[in-house]
């Protein structure tokens, strides 16, 4: 994954703002990459260009060594199908879905077999495997996001990208959250993007890039 | 905390946030929709009231034995009406040494008040709209008496002491029924030869009217104004029983887009209704978990509705006043209808009808979240009872409420009522049955076709949401079937009642001897198998054994009919368009029974019934027959039809009896008429060829009145329908983007939704297929009588078009979702 020169800028109100300022970045495979910086640097909209759910309005981005420069909407998400998990800070479950046909989801989109095996397994792996059939409303905040730790890691991605996994979450939990992704990320050797404002949290990753006001402080 | 400051305040919250757009939206469309449909019908169903009093001669007569009270003239003249004296009576007219029986109208200047006579100069030729009355001195006859008279234009008449000169030869007439009550020829002649002629003496019987015309709001303070004693009033309505059924079909029609644009309204605002009312459970659990009592929250919510149903009301009915204009500025020409202002009692019932439909649709729902356990903060899934039975219960009381409040019409209400009462519970079955057959998509993992097991899958998922939807589609697409079916079937059909060769010629007075030579005329000119109706005509002199005059019956019409000659056919069998409504008909096995079979009128005049007897007075002959059926006849068919009918052979040979048919004469034909008169010139010929247009003309534009009005009805079915699916924006935005996140492409997302909603579609379009047609079928039966049979067909397009609509309107509303940049998912919570 690279980017180089990336910017963006979004017009607000007329003016425009430029809300990330020439990121240079570089992360190889197996690489665990924590982006910290205060609320309103930038964080999320880094990731999300890492990501090619947006486009940058200047600056090249590769993902699994292609680049999305040029590539449509429907072509990035083709590219991602399989390659890339998520974790989102508030958990983004699907409502009627139950836990197990949430994990099955992206498997699905990848067009992999087994989902039904591979989703119960994962859910197993995050110590759900009793609630297999419960939708989200019923599941606490961790369980939830332990779902969607499954869902995340089911597709066997190369790539895992995670926005403030444990922002929602009570210290405890969100310490069990992070022991369980550390864990997984281990075990399949996955490329890890992880967002966070906390220090602690960002000292377990291989390297660290600060970013402040939009333009990496510290790598 | 102040109820009124926060319902005020989450009101405007929930608007800005848009949530309660779409229960405002459908609220403001049902109204709009509902009273559009209204006031037009209202207005146009005004204007064709009043069109039929062409056929009249005024929009109100006044009808009496004797000469009018003078109070009467004062109330008109104070109220600023026009009003114009008849005066009718019969008398034989002499013309050399040929005399006849004429029924003659004396008319004052200002006759007809509405609508033409048309006058032509010589019998069978075209006519034009005359100018004014006769001059006194002069006389206008009809082609009847010039025949019956030989008379040559110009000729001299004799009538009581008076000598009339002949200028024209009526064809037409306002007033002038078509039916064999008004047999006797027509002497048209001027009010001021009247006391001339001697003939009104003391002890004549005469017929004195006082026609009527002006402002709508006069005319209105008019008949409300009490009647003096044997004064009878006479509207356009019930001038003449073939236009009397037209306006009132009309009128039916025009009520069933009332009602199906009701329907739609109901559907619209219970189903958004509802997806509000799953957006208040959160925040009702909330406020419960800070405090709030029930009580608090009931007001707080009642009032919200409140200030909705008001400024929803006053702003659908402003549309509605709008849209009605609008309409009646385009179709104003294009109906030839001359449409009097809105009346505007239906705007303040369209506005009534936004708080109505909020207590009955919305409230339910919306209060029901207020049993949301505080828990629910917690644990989402925690939702409370949500009292379906309740909710449902109310909606039909409602929705009853509604149908009735728009057209009136307990019958036609019921009905539609009943009909969607089936519809909805077949919807929920059906609906139900779809869920728990999709169920299994939802495990089914692997293999192609990802897409469609992801679309059908979430109509498993969103059970309840499914439910709903496909029971408010479904509704929404009965009306609008309800709508296409009724133009298309029975709007055709009614018209077909008067297909292009119904008869416009009667023959009467045809001689038993002349009966072989007229029939092979018509052989010889293309008529081979004319039927000739044998006649003989009595008069009613007893009842049940005690003898009855005109005087024995209180009111004025049953006083006219008995004082005339009653027409008796006879005949085995019976025509389509007759019908036995009780006994039974006799067939063959009747032959010689002194029975008979009375008309509904005939019924209704003279109070009969089944086992009573008629004595009728056949020139001399008496006869008493037993009443052992009644019939109902439709006068509409222009056929020759009876009050009375009895076997053949139970009227005696020595009574005296003529012929009569009725024929359809192509208009170029129309010499054909001269030939037949020549060769028979005591057949006397009715010329009903004006009337029969006017009559047509008079339905085809309450057709396309109809049409009109459905196709807006349909528009706003549509609209309604749109912004049912409207309502799940929010929820389809939140899931694409996160499938894009995942990988999904716009293909998949799309053929997902297009599965989803074909589905949906098409089980909502079968089922409102079968129902529509069910009903269309009940109405046509019983609103209608008309004849109306299955069509399998339109099953399949219900179905096929429900799809394609649904998806059509599922693409138009959620094809921007489809564009939802993923990253969205990462700035929601
Ligand atoms: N679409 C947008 N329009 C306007 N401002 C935006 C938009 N997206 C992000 N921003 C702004 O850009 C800045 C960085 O946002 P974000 O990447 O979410 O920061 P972080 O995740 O580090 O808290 C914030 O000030 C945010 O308000
Ligand atoms: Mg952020």
């Amino acid at each position: 994954m690279r980017a180089s020169g990336v910017s963006k800028q979004v017009s607000s109100g007329g003016q425009p703002l430029t809300i990330l300022d020439h990121v240079d970045l570089d992360v190889a495979a197996g690489e665990s990459l924590a982006i910290v910086g205060s609320s309103g640097s930038g964080k999320t909209t880094l990731l999300s260009l890492l990501a090619g759910l947006d486009l940058p309005s200047s600056g090249e981005i590769a993902l699994a060594g292609t680049s999305l420069n040029g590539l449509d909407e429907d072509a990035r998400a083709a590219l991602r199908a399989g390659r890339v998990g998520f974790v989102f800070q508030s958990f983004q479950l699907l409502a009627g879905f139950t836990a197990l046909e949430n994990v099955m989801l992206p498997v699905e989109l990848a067009g992999l077999g087994d989902a039904r095996a591979r989703a119960t397994a994962a859910l197993e792996s995050v110590g759900l495997s009793a609630r297999l059939g419960h939708y989200p409303q019923q599941l606490s905040g961790g369980e939830q996001q332990r779902v969607a730790l499954a869902r995340a890691f089911c597709g066997e991605p190369q790539i895992l990208f995670a926005d403030e996994p444990t922002g929602n979450l009570d210290t405890i939990t969100g310490g069990h959250i992070i022991e369980l992704m550390f864990e997984l990320n281990r075990a399949r050797n996955t490329t890890l993007v992880l967002v966070t404002h906390d220090a602690t949290l960002a000292a377990r990753c291989g390297r660290r890039l600060t970013l402040a006001s939009g333009r990496v402080q510290a790598q | 905390m102040n109820v009124f400051a926060f319902a005020w305040r989450r009101l405007r919250r929930g608007w800005r946030s848009g949530e309660l757009l779409i229960v405002m939206l459908a609220l403001i469309i049902a109204v709009a929709a509902t009273g559009t449909v209204h006031l037009f019908s209202e207005r146009v169903r005004l204007a064709i009231g009043e069109q039929s009093g062409d056929t009249l001669g005024a929009d109100l007569v006044y009808r009496a034995r004797d000469p009018l009270p003078a109070s009467l003239q004062a109330s008109i003249d104070a109220l600023g009406l026009h009003g114009t004296a008849t005066t009718l009576f019969s008398s034989v007219v002499f013309a050399g040494d040929n005399s006849a029986l004429a029924s003659v109208k004396a008319v004052g200047s200002g006759y007809p008040l509405r609508g033409a006579i048309t006058l032509a100069a010589a019998p069978f030729e075209d006519g034009h709209a005359a100018h004014g009355v006769p001059a006194p001195g002069e006389a206008w006859a009809d082609a009847r008496l010039w025949q019956d008279l030989q008379l040559q234009p110009g000729a001299e008449l004799q009538l009581g002491r008076l000598h009339l000169k002949l200028r024209g030869v009526i064809t037409d007439e306002p007033g002038k029924g078509a039916g064999f009550d008004d047999l006797a020829p027509r002497l048209l002649i001027n009010a001021d030869d009247l006391a001339a002629s001697g003939l009104l003496g003391v002890g004549s019987r005469a017929q004195y009217e006082l026609g009527v015309s002006g402002a709508r709001d006069a005319l209105a303070r008019l008949r409300a104004e009490p009647l003096a004693d044997g004064v009878k009033l006479t509207t356009p309505q019930d001038a003449r029983p073939e236009l009397r059924n037209s306006t009132r079909s009309a009128g039916q029609f025009l009520d069933i887009a009332v009602l199906a644009a009701t329907l739609l309204a109901c559907a619209a605002v219970a189903l958004s209704a509802r997806q509000y009312g799953e957006k208040l459970r959160d925040e009702i659990a909330l406020l419960k978990c800070l405090g709030a009592r029930r009580g608090f929250l009931t007001r707080a919510l009642l009032l919200q509705l409140l200030l909705l149903g008001l400024a929803a009301g006053a702003a659908g009915a402003l549309l509605a006043y709008g849209a009605q204009e609008l309409l009646a500025r385009a179709l104003g020409d294009l109906l030839k209808l001359d449409l009097p202002p809105p009346p505007l009692l239906p705007l303040l019932e369209a506005a009534g009808l936004g708080l109505l439909l909020l207590l009955g649709f919305a409230a339910p729902p919306m209060l029901a979240a207020r049993n949301t356990p505080p828990l629910r903060v917690f644990q989402r899934s925690e939702s409370g009872s949500t009292a379906t039975r309740a909710i449902t219960l109310i909606a039909m009381a409602t929705a009853a409420a509604l149908l009735w409040l728009a057209t009136g019409d307990v019958r036609l209400a019921g009905w539609v009522l009943a009909g969607a009462g089936g519809a909805l519970l077949a919807l929920a079955s059906c609906a139900w049955l779809l869920v728990r057959l999709l169920t299994p998509l939802r495990r089914a993992a692997g293999g192609g076709g990802f897409a469609w097991r992801f679309g059908l899958g979430n109509i498993a998922r969103r059970r309840g949401a499914t439910i709903a939807q496909v029971t408010a589609l479904g509704l929404a697409l009965l009306a609008l079937l309800l709508v296409s079916v009724v133009r298309e079937d029975l709007l055709s059909s009614w018209q077909k009642k008067l297909p292009p060769d119904t008869p416009n010629q009667f023959l009467i007075n045809v001689q038993t001897e002349e009966l072989d030579a007229l029939k092979s005329f018509f052989a010889a000119h293309g008529y081979a198998d004319l039927q000739l109706w044998p006649m003989a005509r009595g008069r009613l002199i007893a009842l049940n054994g005690k003898p009855v005059t005109a005087d024995s019956f209180p009111d004025p019409e049953t006083q006219r009919w008995i004082n005339r000659d009653f027409n008796l056919s006879w005949s085995t069998t019976l025509n389509p368009d007759n019908r036995i409504t009780q006994g039974r008909w006799w067939g063959e096995a009747g032959r010689g029974k002194p029975l008979l079979s009375a008309d509904a009128y005939a019924i209704e005049r003279l109070n009969l019934k089944l086992g009573d007897t008629m004595t009728l007075d056949f020139a001399g002959e008496q006869q008493t027959f037993t009443v052992s059926s009644f019939r109902t006849v439709d006068w509409d068919s222009f056929k020759p039809n009876f009050f009375l009918l009895a076997p053949p052979g139970a009227v005696s040979d020595l009574v005296p009896r003529q012929y009569l048919t009725s024929f359809y004469l192509p208009h170029e034909q129309r010499a054909l008429l001269r030939q037949l008169v020549t060769q028979f010139p005591n057949v006397t010929v009715l010329d009903i060829d004006a009337l029969m247009a006017q009559v047509r003309g008079i339905v085809d534009r309450i057709v396309r009145a109809v049409e009109f009005i459905f196709a807006f009805t349909l528009a706003a079915g549509l609209a309604v329908l749109l912004a049912t699916i409207e309502g799940t924006r929010s929820e389809r935005v939140r899931e694409t983007a996160l499938l894009r996140t995942l990988g999904a492409g716009t293909g998949l997302i799309a053929r997902g939704l297009i599965a989803e909603y074909a589905v949906i579609g098409a089980l909502a379009g079968g089922v409102a297929a079968i129902a529509a047609q069910t009903l269309a079928w009940v109405l046509a039966a019983n609103v209608f009588h008309i004849a109306y049979g299955p069509r399998p067909l339109l099953w399949l397009i219900g179905t096929a078009s429900g799809a394609v609509v649904v998806c059509g309107l599922g693409w138009l509303s959620l094809r921007s979702t489809l564009r939802t940049p993923p990253n969205t998912v990462l700035r929601q919570s």
